[in-house]
């Protein structure tokens, strides 16, 4: 597995705590985000991380069990954000030219990052101030909630790429429901953040990009007044709900990626783009 | 605290406490659905739910909570028959929600087939903050708004407005004010009574069934998580802290 020998920098992601509410921020400004193998392995270790600071969600396990919270609780929400003018421009399929096991790895990196993301026992709230594309706007939908602007530039271009969309397309689903997700889907292209409010794929939307982290950060601090147990269980029963726990399918889809981007159809699309 | 009165075909089910902003006690539980079963058997075409006073409903009457925490139990295995029982009912049912619907008075709002708001209410899930977990509301809500909405709506303690609430799916109507609301929603309710009782009333039938809403597996399950918090240390710590704050 060539994923293996990936280094964690910690300067690609960042993750601070202030009290009951942390952040977590993808720093590879230069590339607008873009996750490449490095920046998914240092997002892996930051949440892995910040799981530590907070108890699992009990995700697929039943719900019922309300996690850790020690005496002061530990991280209640956590806000999850990009440097630079980008949220996240989505995978970095140049690292998948040329390279199918390479772009195998990322799907599944990007597959298990999601799970992982939204089995935390805080309440994820994305601050998409930003472009948010394909796997960052994939990221925005694994959130509990998310701010954005009206005029931020968000979507799923898998298709027009010659990409299958299938790691995000259950977080999408569940996100906004089957018959929404299918025209997005399906229809590619990108959309403003007002249209992305309108769907359903945000939950706040501001009118400028100052005032995204802000409002995200608001509704973090309101997270943080309810009770460590009451949220946890409450997130661990929606998860359950819902079927965030799956990661057998999360892989699965990760596979269905990986083939069609193995193909030689995307292959010779994504060299002329991207080389 | 709950009365009921027919008018024309539709059975009118109010929640009359105004004076506590209809805050529900287990005895309200128990009356809603005994008055809502007796609109239905009387003969009613549509239930229209609403409250006296300025809101529709506050949520948990908590003043006796904070006397006995166990009683939540109650108030919570109350609530989740009250709302099963609005959705089995055989005939539609309307709510107004003027005023404020929250917490278990927002729970309510799962049962309506039809849910009017107005713009000046108040809605949404601040129970957290009492270590209460709304989880009891989960497949309800995930069922009616979506699982996105839900999800934002039961960890977010926050409360939104008339017109944020149609928009998470939590109402489907909203009125410029509360005399509007209450106005539109009998109207709403007389509509539906007219309409044809066999095609109206196997449609309700079959949507509930499409939408898992009534999966008592999930309800179990959902149910249990909330009251797996009751009596807990964090609950009795922050409802006293509330209590001792208002």
């Amino acid at each position: 597995m060539s994923a293996q020998s990936v280094r964690v920098s910690e300067e690609l992601a960042g993750l601070e705590r202030a009290g009951a509410v942390a952040r977590l921020t993808l720093r590879r400004p230069d590339r607008r985000n873009a996750l490449s193998r490095e920046l998914l392995a240092a997002l892996h270790a930051r949440v892995d991380e910040l799981a530590g600071w907070c108890g699992g969600a009990g995700t697929g396990s039943g719900g019922g069990a309300a996690g850790g919270g020690g005496a002061d609780g530990g991280v209640l929400a956590c806000v999850v954000t990009g440097e630079g003018p980008a949220f996240c421009a989505g995978m970095d399929l140049r690292q998948a030219v040329g390279d199918a096991e390479s772009g195998r790895q990322l799907l599944r990196s990007l597959a298990e990052l999601t799970w992982k993301l939204r089995a935390l026992g805080c309440v994820t709230v994305a601050a998409v101030h930003g472009a948010a594309i394909g796997g960052g706007c994939g990221l925005v939908t694994v959130c509990d909630a998310a701010v954005t602007h009206a005029q931020n530039t968000m979507g799923f271009p898998e298709v027009d790429m010659g990409v299958c969309p299938a790691v995000v397309a259950p977080w999408l689903v569940r996100r906004i429901g089957a018959g929404r997700a299918r025209r997005v889907l399906l229809m590619g292209g990108l959309m403003r953040g007002r249209e992305a409010y309108e769907l359903g794929v945000v939950s706040e939307c501001v009118e400028t990009p100052e005032g995204v982290l802000p409002a995200a950060e608001a509704i973090a601090s309101r997270v943080a007044t309810g009770g460590p147990r009451a949220l946890r269980a409450t997130k661990g029963l929606m998860n359950e709900l819902d079927g965030s726990g799956d990661l057998e399918l999360l892989l699965r889809a990760a596979e269905v990626s990986a083939r069609v981007l193995a193909s030689p159809d995307t292959q010779a699309r994504l060299r002329s783009k991207l080389v | 605290m709950v009365v009921g009165e027919r008018r024309g075909e539709v059975g009118v089910v109010r929640l009359e406490r105004p004076e506590r902003r209809n805050a529900l006690t287990e005895g309200m539980l128990e009356g809603l659905s005994a008055e809502v079963g007796r609109q239905v058997s009387g003969g009613a075409r549509a239930v229209l739910l609403c409250g006296a006073g300025p809101v529709f409903c506050a949520g948990f009457d908590m003043a006796a909570v904070l006397d006995e925490p166990a009683r939540l139990g109650g108030l919570l295995r109350g609530l989740a028959g009250v709302v099963r029982g609005l959705r089995l009912s055989p005939v539609p049912v309307v709510i107004a929600a003027h005023g404020a619907a929250i917490a278990g008075g927002c729970a309510l709002l799962c049962g309506g087939d039809v849910v009017v708001t107005e713009a000046g209410a108040r809605l949404g899930y601040p129970v957290v903050r009492l270590g209460i977990s709304p989880a009891v509301t989960g497949p309800g809500l995930g069922a009616s708004a979506g699982w996105g909405p839900a999800r934002e709506r039961l960890l977010d303690p926050g409360l939104i407005g008339g017109a944020a609430a149609v928009r998470a799916g939590i109402a489907h109507e909203c009125a410029a004010d509360a005399a509007a609301c209450l106005a539109r929603a009998g109207a709403v309710a007389q509509e539906l009574a007219r309409k044809p009782a066999g095609a109206l009333d196997a449609t309700k039938a079959l949507l509930a069934e499409l939408d898992g809403s009534m999966d008592e597996g999930r309800a179990r399950l959902a149910l249990g998580v909330s009251l797996g918090l009751v009596g807990g240390d964090e609950q009795a710590r922050l409802v006293a802290a509330a209590w001792s704050k208002a």
